[in-house]
């Protein structure tokens, strides 16, 4: 009962996490932010299902934990990429 | 002993929750592009791990492996992520910086460069 109780908690805070984030995700003001602030709500949000599997006590749903991690790597090195060539002359 | 891992384990995973809302918290409060990777590109990965060490002590080894393939990778990746970001950022910004190591580095490297082009169109002559 207690454990349960402590278990919403920090799946409350990972979700807090997530949405401060994606606040910055939204607001911006510029695309380093957002880029960086979607890698924060990913990180949350993937921490919320380790706590949820460690609630419910099954495997099933870590396997999406594994995907996350690589495509969040991936969508980092691309979007860096894209800022990189997208303004490549000092504007701002 | 169960019930001692069990407060280990939900003591573990709030310790995370909180160490990811600071991480996003610095990412809300800090100004410039650089302290804002800086919070979140540290704090957020380790409060990724210290959650999965919980739910790791939670599960038992079936679910162990999997969630250390997958803190395995974020905490070889993620770095590396920010890294890139990192260099982007200063590549397309002006941003006036207090110490800034890179730019010679990369001034020198640029010049490197353009000495190797020079020479490699000399060689073609």
């Amino acid at each position: 009962m207690t454990h349960d109780l402590a278990l919403d908690i920090a799946i409350g805070l990972f979700i807090a996490a997530g949405l401060v984030g994606t606040y910055r995700l939204l607001r911006g003001p510029a695309l380093a932010d957002r880029i960086i602030a979607m890698d924060v709500t990913l990180i949350s949000f993937m921490g919320a299902i380790a706590v949820h599997a460690a609630k419910v006590d099954s495997t099933q749903n870590l396997i999406i934990l594994v995907v996350l991690a690589i495509i969040g790597f991936t969508a980092t090195v691309s979007a860096a990429r894209f800022l990189q060539h997208e303004h490549a002359k000092p504007t701002s | 002993m169960r019930a001692v891992i069990d407060i280990v384990a939900a003591s573990l995973m709030i310790t995370g929750g909180t160490v990811a809302l600071l991480a996003a918290l610095g990412l809300l409060k800090f100004e410039t592009a650089y302290a804002r990777f800086h919070a979140a590109g540290k704090a957020s990965p380790v409060a990724f791990l210290i959650a999965a060490l919980g739910a790791a002590l939670s599960l038992g080894p079936a679910g162990a492996g999997q969630l250390a393939v997958a803190a395995g990778a974020m905490i070889l990746t993620l770095p590396v992520g920010v890294h890139l970001l990192f260099r982007a950022v200063h590549r397309t910004t002006s941003t006036q910086l207090l110490i800034d190591e890179l730019a010679p580095a990369e001034a020198a490297a640029a010049d490197a460069a353009a000495d190797a082009k020079a020479a490699a169109e000399q060689a073609a002559d």
